[in-house]
């Protein structure tokens, strides 16, 4: 890209940054004669790292108004509650992030959300990733969701424990050294016969990665069907399912077992606390980043670990895991008021500060041009261009269709089995076996 | 117990003990001695038919339903299928064979240690309130708590008790991923909060004990343990059967410790430690559109309990004719 | 349940009668005597007893990157101001608020309980109507209802009148209970006397009156081990409170739940909130332990 260009990039972004800031400023204007109108505080609901922090207390002195982040830890967790305040009408944040795992099954019932496109900044829909915008509408074109981020992939690994098991431990010789999964493993075997190790986290950790990696139906088709639907109710055997038959499934599966049958994963399973521990205590070396990972990763490290993790390419070619949308529940007492911070929050410039304080990678255009993002290296991942490795995978993501519960199905079937592949506590057949058992009653809706 | 009447109060104020009280204030005394009873035991009858009885028997209505909880128009009436299908549900026996399995592990030694807790403390004992309190100090801690603190203490990489068993040269337990590691740390859990509450009960019954027993016994060359065998045992056996159904009707519906060692309500990869009281909640809470099948493992809950009673039912009017 | 003190069951009565022997003065004093022995196993007991708690309030003390140091850390860090700030800087739990409600819900539960507990009690005990023993054994028989299973219809119920997330929703189903009800008739029986109770009456008191000034006075020492018992149990109250309350306005266990949820790196942080939301028991327990254990144990035998 051209200087001349870049810089045309940024003035527009800086200028489209101003009219967005004024024009809140003067919607806040207007807001204030009317008495009772100026909500006590907004809420935010969000689960891991949104790393939006700093952008909070920003607008909270911006616009004079106190906000609340309220942050879960655990994705499905979080959904059972939220789908429980919907139901009552009572409990669920002003602004709620909605995971790509999880938004359609809420997508269901559009009745429960605001309509975004009446508050949304102007110009708002052309600034995104036309394939995430798109998703975060319903079937009858009602916005329902800002962009937040993607998930594009990456793998984070500790070049200090690479450098003492006397492995390359420089990024792009890291990089070069696992083109595909098979010479991963390779790598892997390497790291254990020096270490003694396991060398990367866990069997889900890799096969999220992997899952994305392909294109095709997933766990549902493009209907829906969890079961394929020539197939008649009465006869459906597990062998029908959608799920088995998906060859991104099926590569996740393999890899995840060729990994388990080398002996190269450590056995954290992803969120356990034995996960989270292990990042500092150096456990495992490697673990699969998609880019809202980073937050997660230092979160865990601590100030203590800084720079001794890096950020590589991952395995098999680009990739997404993750990834959301901002929403507004229709029992929220100052719609516009939350879908202005929503609007806030998700606009150019605060996709760039919440990807260098946490990390999820910028879905507005705007944002994945402008030379604060595309220049930006993270310190506490030893200066990695995390922008680059990041920004430049983020054209070539495909939209997956992903079905109403494919969240649901992922964490309760697909990875409670490779976690029980994983400890020992069934074998390959009988986990997978376990998993398509497992798939019709947490996917239905 | 009994329910035997104690002294009936008096009849009311007759006229000769009270002559120049009007008629309105009589027939307001009459009224008084008549309904006041009643009214006074009115609150607990009414609020708990109300927040107690009433759930439950529209638990068993909801379990002949296909109930979606939070919407009104996707519920209709099924019969029994949620049962059937309940009879054939692996994840249902499953769920039972934990509920079992761990209230076995964990019930036998805390009965076995509090006894064996009360008979060290029904002696001549210096400290006694000291000892006394801190044995129940656990009772006194939140189950919530129990699970966070227990929960860290039995993580497999970092957690205190494998590092205490690693001095002991015992590998590394991983006790969330396997089936008898989770029961017993489970069962550690329930134990820990529940043995010196029993402990206390069982010591309450052994301090009602004539002494007398013991001397004789003593006297006639009777073992220590024979003593216990013989005396204590027997003697204290309506509290121990009492302590017993306690145990059961709260083993059944172990939730918590399990809900919180898991983070949530599956119980592991395999369910190998999901009860039937998180089973019911996963149906019948988390998935809203199964309601009417979590009310029906609800349902086969409260029967498992009353067959679990009436077996204890049995036994003690067996120990105590 | 069965008076512990009422009967001896069979197989001892052959063992009572007692023959004379010339070890009778010294037996008794070897037979209670506590050895060495028995001080060790009571010292072992409560090491173990106390240990989690000691834990919670080590790591409570220390700062995060010393927990998961290998042997664990068996002192006291400095680091606990810290760690609660962030327990309060945490507004997504909101601790305090849970604090608060914790202290609201445990001391309205508890009132109510003693208050309804002590009426009826004393219906039950002194007072004769109709259908008495019927009802007194109804109400031991509510004791042995799961009420837990009935918690899918009353979400529904509580959500139906718009109490979810309310914490009347944790208060008023707890209002009364049956071993409230049955403890204080228990006691009425034996600690109030007729004849204060005639002689009253006999001076024109109203059923009421009498409650008031002769049978609450009286029944004080068991009423106020009914108090600590029902406080203790309400402020620990988890499944329910978890179920039908919100973040926004949760009660303290819940609020440590969310906490634990949210936090789970931040191991200080979650057992700072512990230590803090435990920490108000224990001190009633040390204060009051003396009662409330007598209360248990005289429940027990009686019951």
């Amino acid at each position: 890209m051209s200087v001349t260009k870049r810089r045309l990039r940024q003035a527009a972004a800086v200028a489209l940054v101003a009219v967005t800031a004024l024009g809140a400023a003067a919607a806040c204007g207007e807001a204030k004669p009317e008495a009772g109108a100026k909500p006590d505080k907004l809420i935010v609901d969000t689960f891991g790292e949104f790393g939006y922090e700093d952008l909070v207390k920003q607008y909270e002195t911006a616009n004079n108004i106190k906000i609340e982040l309220r942050k879960t830890g655990d994705l499905g967790d979080y959904r059972n509650k939220l789908v429980r305040y919907l139901a009552t009408g009572k409990g669920a944040g002003d602004v709620v992030a909605l995971e790509e795992g999880i938004i359609n099954e809420f997508k269901l019932n559009p009745a429960n959300w605001v309509d975004l496109g009446q508050y949304a900044s102007a110009g708002k829909s052309g600034e995104y990733l036309s394939w995430k915008w798109e998703l975060g509408k319903t079937t009858d074109g009602k916005v329902i969701g800002f962009p937040t981020d993607v998930g594009s992939l990456a793998a984070c690994y500790r070049r200090d424990l690479f450098e003492q098991a006397g492995m390359p431990f420089e990024r792009d010789a890291v990089s070069a050294s696992w083109p595909t999964w098979d010479k991963f493993i390779e790598v892997g075997l390497q790291y254990k016969a020096k270490t003694g190790k396991g060398m990367v986290d866990s069997l889900t950790s890799v096969t999220n990665a992997v899952l994305f990696q392909h294109t095709g139906d997933l766990f549902y088709d493009k209907d829906d069907n969890l079961y394929n639907p020539a197939v008649k109710p009465a006869d459906r055997k597990p062998t029908d399912l959608i799920a088995a038959n998906s060859p991104a499934v099926k590569a996740a599966w393999d890899t995840s077992v060729k990994i388990h049958n080398a002996g190269i994963a450590a056995k954290t399973a992803t969120w356990s606390p034995e996960w989270s521990a292990g990042f500092k205590q150096g456990t495992f070396a490697v673990t699969m980043c998609p880019s809202w990972m980073l937050g997660i990763v230092k979160a865990n490290s601590g100030d203590a670990n800084s720079g001794k993790w890096d950020v590589a390419a991952v395995p098999g070619g680009s990739g997404n895991w993750g990834g959301s949308w901002l929403a507004v529940p229709a029992q929220s007492k100052y719609q516009s008021e939350a879908a202005k911070l929503a609007d806030f929050l998700t606009n150019a410039t605060s996709q760039v500060t919440a990807f260098k304080k946490s990390g999820p990678l910028p879905t507005n255009k705007t944002a994945l041009a402008s030379t604060d993002f595309t220049g930006y290296t993270n310190p506490y991942f030893n200066n990695a261009p995390t922008a680059k490795v990041f920004g430049e995978s983020v054209k070539n993501i495909q939209p997956v269709h992903l079905g109403p519960r494919h969240g649901s199905v992922k964490e309760k079937a697909f990875e409670a089995a490779l976690n029980a592949l994983m400890s020992g506590q069934l074998n390959a057949d009988e986990a997978w076996a376990k998993f398509l058992n497992d798939v019709p009653s947490q996917g239905a809706f | 117990m009994s329910l035997s009447a104690t002294t009936a109060p008096p009849p009311a104020a007759s006229p000769e003990q009270a002559p120049r009280k009007p008629r309105l204030a009589h027939r307001l005394a009459r009224f008084d001695l008549k309904a006041s009873p009643y009214l006074y035991i009115a609150p607990f009858f009414i609020i708990f038919g109300i927040f107690g009885l009433y759930p439950i028997i529209r638990t068993v209505w909801m379990s002949l339903h296909n109930w979606n909880l939070i919407a009104p128009d996707r519920r209709s009436f099924i019969g029994l299928q949620n049962y059937v299908d309940l009879l054939s549900d692996d994840y249902f026996w499953n769920a039972v064979r934990n509920t079992v399995g761990i209230f076995l592990l964990a019930t036998i030694p805390q009965i076995l240690l509090a006894l064996f807790l009360a008979n060290t403390l029904n002696r001549g004992l210096r400290w006694r309130t000291f000892f006394r309190m801190a044995i129940l100090v656990p009772n006194v801690t939140s189950v919530a708590a129990v699970g966070i603190v227990f929960g860290t203490l039995f993580q497999r990489d970092f957690g205190v008790i494998n590092w205490v068993l690693s001095l002991i040269s015992v590998d590394a337990i991983d006790w969330r991923n396997t089936t008898w590691g989770s029961w017993t740390a489970i069962s550690v859990m329930v134990d820990w909060r529940w043995t010196g509450y029993n402990a206390l009960i069982f010591l309450a019954a052994m301090q009602a004990i004539p002494r007398d027993l013991y001397e004789s016994a003593a006297i006639d060359g009777a073992s220590r343990w024979r003593q216990l065998w013989s005396i204590t045992l027997p003697m204290i056996r309506p509290t121990l059967i009492f302590v017993v159904i306690i145990s059961t009707i709260g083993g059944l519906q172990l939730f918590t410790e399990p809900l919180i060692f898991s983070g949530d309500s599956l119980g592991g990869n395999l369910r190998q430690f999901q009860t039937v009281a998180m089973y019911m909640f996963e149906k019948g809470i988390e998935t809203t559109t199964t309601a009417g099948y979590g009310a029906a493992v609800a349902g086969m809950l409260f029967l498992m309990i009353i067959v679990a009673s009436v077996l204890n039912f049995l036994l003690i009017r067996k120990s105590v004719r | 349940m069965t008076s512990v003190s009422q009967r001896p069951s069979g197989s001892v009565g052959l063992l009572v009668p007692p023959p004379l022997s010339m070890a009778r003065e010294s037996a008794p004093r070897r037979l209670w005597h506590a050895s060495p022995l028995t001080y060790f196993a009571l010292v072992v007991a409560v090491l173990f007893s106390i240990y989690p708690l000691y834990y919670m309030f080590i790591i409570a003390t220390r700062s995060l990157d010393t927990i998961n140091d290998v042997p664990p850390p068996s002192t006291p860090g400095s680091a606990f101001g810290d760690n609660f700030q962030r327990v309060l800087e945490a507004d997504a739990a909101n601790f305090w608020q849970g604090m608060i409600n914790s202290v609201i819900v445990a001391s309205a539960v508890t009132v109510s309980v003693v208050l309804f507990g002590t009426l009826a009690g004393f219906a039950f005990a002194k007072l004769r109507f109709r259908g008495r023993n019927a009802l007194l054994l109804a109400t031991l028989i509510t004791m042995m209802v799961p009420t837990q299973l009935g918690l899918i219809p009353l979400w529904d119920m509580m959500n139906t009148i718009g109490w979810y997330g309310n914490i009347l929703a944790v208060i008023v189903p707890f209002m009364v209970s049956a071993f409230g009800v049955f403890m204080m008739r228990q006691y009425a029986a034996q600690a109030v006397s007729d004849e204060l109770i005639e002689a009253a009456r006999v001076d024109g008191c109203s059923t009421l009156r009498i409650y008031w000034n002769v049978v609450l006075p009286a029944l004080r020492p068991a009423a106020a081990v009914l108090g600590l018992l029902t406080f203790m149990e309400q402020w620990n109250s988890f499944l329910w409170p978890y179920a039908i309350l919100t973040p926004e306005n949760p009660t303290v266990q819940v609020s440590l739940a969310f906490l634990s949820y949210a936090y789970y790196i931040d191991y200080s942080l979650v057992f700072a909130a512990t230590a803090v939301a435990t920490l108000p028991l224990v001190l009633v327990f040390i204060v009051f332990g003396r009662q409330i254990i007598g209360g248990i144990m005289e429940g027990a035998v009686k019951a």
